[in-house]
């Protein structure tokens, strides 16, 4: 809405100076694409072209050999469902307790609950991969490695000062009379928060899913860490051994990067305007 | 809010139960690890042994006058200021031209955005293979001898993953300075403008005090997001080559978690806490204060 405003008042006028930024931003971009043209291209080429072609050529074909190749050295059936699964079990639990804390936080003005706030932010300065050694050690003497509900533990345990700082910049957004007229009617705090505020964070919810997601989706050091049984390996652990397997034969690796890659694109693309609302929290003067 | 400044007991309760989970959560995965680093440090733990001997300081003596620790860290500390200072320099530059009234600002946006959703571990990989297998064509086909071979040499390899984690990065700060930009309103640029300010002065007066707040998060962000840096060296340097490129986390997970120096490693992880803590700290109240006068 700001945004708005902003071009109501002033006009920005299509000038020369407009047209030399655009063609440099221009090549900026492409530069900045020519990665991710390269894995593409790669993923589609031949071994002969591999070795004999240009790596800047486009390829022959759009001969889908490597990705078969991908999916069987990725185990992709088992490590895709494993990554989602994590994902979408930590994201899921992280929207449900993120939301009561920080609404808790914000409204109950008992001194426990300011010192909380400062205790999860602790988590946000310190990022868990500092703690990754004592973080291993403790899962190991708590038998949560190699377990599902271990890693999924772990990504709920690091992602949740983010998740209530976030959480916690949204509660402005919650009116105070509807919880007032509710608690007049004899709702508990429970059910105040479960039928009146819960309805109310879905937009808030969203963002923390989707940043979150984008979080463990990505992760490599916790889940190196803790799944290394062949059936509960994530896809960027199965990713990192191809790549150190396949040194040479590398265009197989493309075809992988591409497969783990677009899931989380077509989120990102399809959802960006939560994504950015999560991003930009605490940036913009409110 | 004044209205509820009389809790009763069981409203009291009944937030302290919504609150409990995530508590214990959060004591159990983080806070009860750095309790537990801070105790091994203190000992010569193996990681396996039932018995783990106080050694009191040793570690910590060890620490300061270990010579891999010490590049180690210099190599983090390197990475680290370069990354601040070329992220934050471009990411704003980045957004102030795609905010100046460019047209398809969003495709734009979207192209700088998208190396971020990629897995600093495939990001690495990606890198080691342009300088090594893609870039040099470059050279055959213009003739030319550029070294692009950047993760070959220690010289050249902080460089090589600057570039890389420059790539990954940029379109992330880029959008949150964007977000600051749009958000000053046009009033203000007005106001300036009709006491003569040029567009320079405008850009040093108005935008960056009114950004400050984006500000601090990009350089927290950036500065924490690079003295964990570990996933992109796996997959491409490795550390190297020689030990060029280990960052403390590598260095921590080489000496624990291969050498099974676990009460030494412990030490390290504790090192990198406290650094992170009091970067965070400085930062946080001298960008604050900024704010407050901006």
């Amino acid at each position: 809405m700001l945004k708005k405003k902003k071009e109501d008042i002033v006009p920005q006028k299509y000038t020369k100076a407009t047209l030399v930024t655009q063609i440099l931003m221009g090549i900026v971009a492409l530069l900045f694409l020519l990665p991710v043209f390269i894995i593409f291209s790669y993923s589609f080429k031949s071994k002969k072209e591999l070795y004999l072609g240009s790596p800047l050529a486009l390829p022959e074909s759009f001969n889908l050999a490597n990705y078969e190749a991908a999916f069987k050295k990725l185990n992709l059936s088992v490590t895709m469902f494993n990554t989602f699964f994590y994902t979408v079990v930590s994201v899921l639990i992280l929207a449900l307790l993120c939301g009561m804390t920080a609404w808790a936080i914000a409204r109950c003005k008992h001194k426990f609950f300011k010192f909380a706030y400062i205790y999860f932010i602790i988590g946000i300065l310190i990022p868990y991969q500092a703690l990754f050694l004592p973080i291993y050690m403790v899962g190991n003497s708590l038998k949560l490695t190699n377990t599902r509900y271990g890693i999924i533990f772990m990504y709920v345990a690091t992602g949740i000062s983010f998740g209530i700082f976030l959480m916690n910049s949204f509660m402005s957004t919650v009116p105070l009379e509807l919880e007032e007229s509710a608690r007049i009617d004899g709702c508990s705090v429970f059910k105040t928060y479960f039928l009146i505020v819960m309805p109310l964070l879905k937009p808030a919810m969203a963002t923390l899913v989707i940043m979150q997601s984008f979080q463990i989706w990505n992760d490599y050091l916790l889940a190196s860490l803790y799944v290394s049984k062949k059936q509960l390996k994530t896809l960027t652990v199965a990713i990192q051994s191809l790549f150190s397997a396949q040194a040479s034969d590398y265009n197989t690796a493309m075809a992988a990067i591409v497969i783990s890659v677009v899931p989380i694109a077509i989120l990102f693309i399809s959802l960006q305007k939560y994504f950015i609302k999560g991003m930009t929290v605490g940036a913009v003067k409110g | 809010m004044k209205s509820k400044s009389k809790v009763s007991q069981t409203m009291l309760r009944q937030y302290f139960i919504l609150v409990i989970p995530g508590f214990v959560i959060f004591t159990i995965g983080i806070i009860v690890p750095m309790i537990l680093a801070f105790r091994y440090s203190f000992t010569s733990w193996d990681g396996m042994s039932a018995e783990k001997t106080f050694v009191g300081l040793k570690n910590y003596i060890k620490l300061i006058n270990d010579q891999e620790v010490r590049d180690a860290w210099w190599f983090t500390i390197k990475f680290t200021i370069g990354n601040t200072v070329i992220q934050n320099i471009l990411a704003l530059l980045f957004a102030v031209a795609l905010d100046s009234g460019i047209k398809a600002q969003k495709i734009y946006r979207t192209a700088f955005f998208i190396p971020c959703l990629i897995s600093s571990i495939i990001v690495g990989f990606i890198w080691l293979r342009m300088y090594s297998n893609v870039l040099p064509a470059i050279n055959d086909a213009l003739g030319t001898s550029i070294n692009f071979l950047l993760f070959g040499e220690a010289d050249t390899v902080l460089g090589g993953l600057l570039i890389a984690n420059n790539w990954q990065w940029i379109g992330y700060w880029m959008l949150i300075y964007l977000a600051g930009l749009q958000s000053i309103p046009g009033e203000l640029y007005e106001a300036a403008k009709v006491d003569g300010a040029g567009p320079i002065k405008r850009f040093f007066n108005v935008t960056v005090p009114m950004l400050a707040p984006s500000f601090t998060i990009c350089i927290v962000g950036i500065t924490t997001g690079s003295l964990k840096v570990y996933d992109l060296l796996v997959s491409s340097t490795k550390g190297g080559p020689g030990r060029a490129s280990t960052s403390i986390i590598y260095q921590t997970y080489t000496t624990a978690i291969n050498g099974r120096q676990y009460g030494y490693g412990s030490a390290m992880s504790v090192s990198l806490v406290l650094v992170l803590l009091l970067v965070a700290l400085i930062q946080v109240r001298s960008l604050k204060n900024k704010e407050v006068q901006a």
